[in-house]
């Protein structure tokens, strides 16, 4: 007595291969999420701009004296200039060229070559930044759920303290004492950001503790390093991928905040370091300011799709 | 044939309590007594029943047995040696002999591990065989379950739900126990899919020679497969007696009371002992008799005294002041 | 041999589909059902998962998501009006009032953060004209209808309060606030403990006999059906593939599938040695064989079934049969 596999009604997958069958299964469902295919996209973009950007731009730190406040391509903007000789005001057409795609700063920087490095500071800084705060939290959270009791208690009064941590005025103190460091800002998220993926990964390592597949591994004889290893830790690594993802934006916005507010660090042009400049110049030179701006929404809104497509694909009730 | 009858399973009044705590610093205030004293013996090659509703307490009783549970109290004697202290090493070993098969098939199998993993699990984890052997024993089960071995790539969420359960027969299979406890192992399937898994259940116990303890809600499915059967009502074993004897002459109110609520097929008109109101909560249970709140035969005795399990005819037992043993 | 009172046909469903269209193709969870429903009896509808059962009793309430759901073909007559085609205004004064739906899962019907009261309350507020007053003490009677103690008290508890054999009463009784002329019970007693089962069942069958209730009864237990059914209508694929009234469905059942289950079925009554069981498992509703849906399944196969859809055939009166083995 034999009976056909119930795969044909979902994806039908080949009777080979093992784990990647698993890992082609959560991709064809997160592919079927346009919006998560979007943002899967433009974070490889990103990624590419980031790391071969470098060579086809010149040094963001280089000054063209020559072309100030230029626009990007395709606009044409009055120049407003002061001429001592002749004691009045000469307004001049400037309109943006190919040297320059996007423009240049007050001081004459290249914008291409600002954003470009900008992306390379965000992604650095989110992928650091939340990687540190993802490790941490998940050693707590684990720890936490499967030993129990006062070691719970402990981790978690311990992480509801650090909750409620003025991480804020932590960094104006850091860079009251060592002056502003991207290093440091990235640690000072990191060491406080984890809070959140600790309580979310120890409720569901909580919650498989208890489920029965866990109990049937106690009962063929398994011991805790068994357990915790081979089962609890392939099922919370979805988990932590989907806080993984929605946590970047967070980082990255953050280390644009503080760039915005002066916090930043000065000698590394970050999206937020060109943000701040460029609302001085909000009337004269708008895209100093739209350019960071434009780059920090896509990127937040594709992370965050991402994230929610990977949500939906992990979750085994979510028809996708 | 001495062997055949000899005792493989006795339990000595065993008791689960789990105790409830209340405020910030943790004060005891109550215990739930989900398994309250229960003692029974299974022989080797028997299949004992064990049949009640919600709350009753028997699966925690199976949990206990096997030690997913740690007892609160009592003794597990398995093949002669007491189990129920033994240290995590030590009852590894005893783990490879007694084996569970549980209720949820979705629940019980790892969504993240194929079948084919979960099945030579087990034998991973007691290091039995080289990878080769563990794939002849794979295909060996599967077969044996009625899967075809190429299904072993698929993982849980490709499978329904009678062929999740099948693997979990496998994996319980794997480590060659002689001891299985099925926790409701069919209340979730289909009807026509229940029948084809207790037949493979009964199958694979007259092959293999096993003892199983089987626990279900549903007294027909429990008179199909159990030799003996026993009830359980609030943690207590209220009637323990020959599949035939219990059907012909229950002794219990309580048991007499489930057999008439049964819906069947085949008798009709029959006359219903009707319960009044719910089960208790095992946090408070009444006083004397457990039962004796929704007794239609209750006698003034029943509130103060609980009735022990006394044998009251050969193999009858009944825990009912109605009984002099 | 009839039963209820065959002139009072309360509802008629006739040919009825309903197809659920997704992405990844057509599901034909309804796909011909044709049934009738007379004043005072319990019509129950039995199959396993999958055959369509439930989606059938949403369909005559046109309760099922509307995408990607879509009733195809077929009519539902209740009192001169199809229910299939009607305005959604008609619809919404036939719901709760004249037909009323029991769904399966008695825990999450209730609204957690609200009284049973309030509950029962809202019901017949939304369709009677009466004052809260009136509609309290309509509450008290019912309840104790139902066989609920302290109906007063249990007016102020939530839903998390009251047990699960409780909660399905109070449902019972949300369902009966308006005095509907047909009730439509979604596996009440699954789930539930066999003790509670037989009150729940004894209910059902006081509702039959005080207030003349036409009930459909869906279920997979043929146990329950045995006990409280009037006639059956046995599913499978979406199909009504034998129709009868139940002492002929118990002993003289023509499908294979009827007889099968019938088989495969431990009985506390029956001394059986071996159960038989039917191979195979019931179809994906979106997979579905061609010609008729049991053939993988069944022992009597000819070779006509794999090839055509089988004919419906009046056996008797009372009894019809979707079988090649009689057309």
């Amino acid at each position: 007595m034999t009976e056909t596999p119930k795969a044909i009604a979902k994806d039908r997958a080949p009777l080979s291969g093992g784990g990647l069958r698993l890992i082609g299964y959560y991709w064809r469902r997160l592919t079927r999420n346009r919006l998560a295919v979007f943002g899967l996209a433009f974070i490889i973009f990103l990624a590419l701009v980031a790391i071969i950007g470098p060579f086809f731009t010149p040094d963001p730190t280089e000054v063209d004296f020559e072309a100030k406040n230029l626009p990007p391509v395709g606009f044409t903007i009055t120049h407003s200039t002061y001429d001592i000789k002749t004691d009045q005001f000469i307004t001049t057409r400037v309109s943006g060229n190919w040297k320059h795609p996007l423009g240049t700063d007050r001081k004459g920087r290249d914008m291409l070559a600002m954003i470009v490095s900008g992306a390379r500071v965000s992604l650095q800084v989110g992928l650091l930044a939340t990687g540190i705060a993802i490790i941490i939290g998940t050693i707590i959270g684990v720890m936490s759920a499967y030993l129990g009791d006062w070691v719970d208690n402990a981790l978690m009064r311990f992480t509801d303290v650090m909750m409620t941590f003025p991480f804020f005025l932590l960094l104006v103190l850091i860079v009251f004492i060592f002056g502003p460091s991207l290093a440091f800002i990235v640690l000072a998220i990191g060491l406080t950001g984890w809070t959140g993926t600790a309580r979310m990964v120890r409720s569901e390592s909580l919650s498989l503790r208890t489920r029965e597949f866990v109990m049937a591994a106690k009962a063929l004889g398994a011991g805790d390093g068994w357990v915790v290893f081979r089962h609890l830790i392939p099922n919370v690594i979805s988990l932590i991928i989907v806080i993984a993802t929605l946590s970047i934006p967070g980082v990255i916005l953050a280390e644009a905040a503080l760039s915005f507010i002066g916090l930043g660090d000065p000698t590394v042009p970050s999206w937020g370091i060109i943000l701040e400049e460029g609302q001085h110049s909000l009337t004269t030179a708008w895209w100093v300011a739209v350019e960071p701006g434009i780059m920090l929404f896509l990127t937040v809104l594709a992370f965050n799709f991402l994230g929610d497509g990977l949500r939906d694909a992990f979750d085994p009730k979510s028809s996708v | 044939m001495a062997e055949k009858n000899s005792v493989l399973l006795e339990v000595k009044n065993l008791k689960k309590y789990y105790s409830l705590t209340a405020g910030i610093i943790p004060r005891h205030i109550g215990d739930i007594k989900a398994v309250d004293g229960v003692s029974f013996c299974i022989k080797e090659g028997e299949s004992l029943g064990l049949v009640g509703e919600s709350g009753c307490g028997k699966s925690t009783l199976g949990k206990t047995i096997l030690r997913l549970e740690e007892p609160t109290g009592g003794k597990i004697i398995y093949r002669g040696t007491d189990i129920t202290a033994l240290d995590k090493d030590a009852m590894r070993r005893f783990r490879k002999e007694m084996q569970m098969i549980f209720q949820d098939p979705e629940a019980s199998l790892d969504p993240r591990m194929t079948i084919g993993q979960s099945i030579c699990e087990p034998l991973v984890i007691h290091n039995i065989g080289d990878d080769k052997q563990r794939e002849e024993i794979l295909t060996q089960l599967l077969l044996q379950v009625g899967l075809e071995p190429a299904q072993a790539n698929l993982y849980p969420h490709e499978l329904s739900g009678g062929q999740k359960q099948r693997v979990g027969i496998a994996r319980a299979l794997a480590l060659n126990p002689k001891f299985i406890i099925a926790d409701e192992p069919v209340s979730a399937l289909d009807v026509s899919i229940q029948a084809q898994i207790l037949n493979l259940m009964l199958d694979i116990q007259r092959q293999r020679g096993l003892t199983y303890l089987f626990i279900a809600h549903d007294l027909s499915v429990i008179k199909y497969v159990a030799h003996r059967i026993g009830v359980m009502y609030l943690g207590r074993l209220v009637e323990l007696a020959d599949k035939q004897e219990l059907f012909r002459k229950p002794l219990h109110p309580y048991t007499e009371a489930l057999l008439s609520s049964v819906p069947s097929v085949k008798t009709k008109d029959r006359k219903r002992v009707l319960l009044p109101g719910e089960v208790p909560s095992p946090l408070n249970p009444p006083s004397g008799c457990r039962f004796h709140p929704r007794c239609h035969r209750a006698m003034s005795v029943c509130s103060s005294e609980d009735p022990a399990l006394k044998e009251v005819s050969s193999g009858h037992l009944v825990a009912c002041h109605l009984y002099r043993g | 041999m009839e039963t209820g009172n065959i002139d009072a046909i309360v509802l008629r469903v006739n040919e009825l589909r309903t197809y659920f269209f997704t992405r990844r193709g057509v599901i034909k969870a309804v796909d011909g059902v044709s049934f009738e429903l007379r004043r005072g009896e319990c019509l129950c509808l039995v199959g396993e998962s999958g055959c369509g059962k439930t989606v059938t009793a949403l369909s005559i309430l046109r309760l099922f998501d509307s995408p990607p759901g879509r009733i195809v073909g077929g009519t539902v007559c209740y009192n001169s009006t199809d229910l299939t085609t009607c305005s959604p205004q008609q619809l919404r004064r036939i719901r709760g009032k004249e037909i009323a739906l029991i769904l399966q899962e008695a825990q999450s019907a209730l609204n957690p953060v609200l009284t049973i009261g309030d509950q029962i309350i809202e019901q017949m507020r939304l369709h009677l004209p009466m004052d809260t007053n009136e509609a309290r003490a309509k509450a008290v009677r019912l309840l104790r209808e139902m066989g609920i103690p302290s109906a007063e008290d249990v007016l102020g508890y939530y839903p998390h309060q009251l047990s699960g054999g409780m909660k399905q009463r109070v449902l019972v009784a949300i369902s009966l606030s308006c005095d509907p002329r047909v009730l439509i019970a979604d596996e009440p007693t699954t789930a539930v403990d066999v003790t509670i089962k037989a009150q729940i069942l004894d209910m059902f069958r006081e509702l039959k006999e005080k207030r003349q209730m036409s009930i459909i009864f869906i279920t997979h237990d043929l146990g329950v059906v045995a006990e409280i059914g009037d006639r059956a209508v046995i599913m499978y694929g979406g199909k009504d593939v034998e129709t009868a009234p139940i002492p002929d469905i118990i002993n003289f059942p023509k499908h294979p599938y009827t007889m099968g289950l019938l088989e495969c079925l431990p009985d506390v009554a029956k001394e059986v040695e071996r159960l038989n069981s039917i191979p195979g498992m019931p179809p994906d509703p979106s997979y579905l064989p061609s010609g008729c849906a049991f053939h993988p399944r069944c022992p009597r196969a000819l070779d006509i079934c794999p090839r055509q859809e089988p004919p419906l055939v009046q056996l008797s009166k009372e009894h019809k049969v979707r079988c090649h083995l009689y057309g």
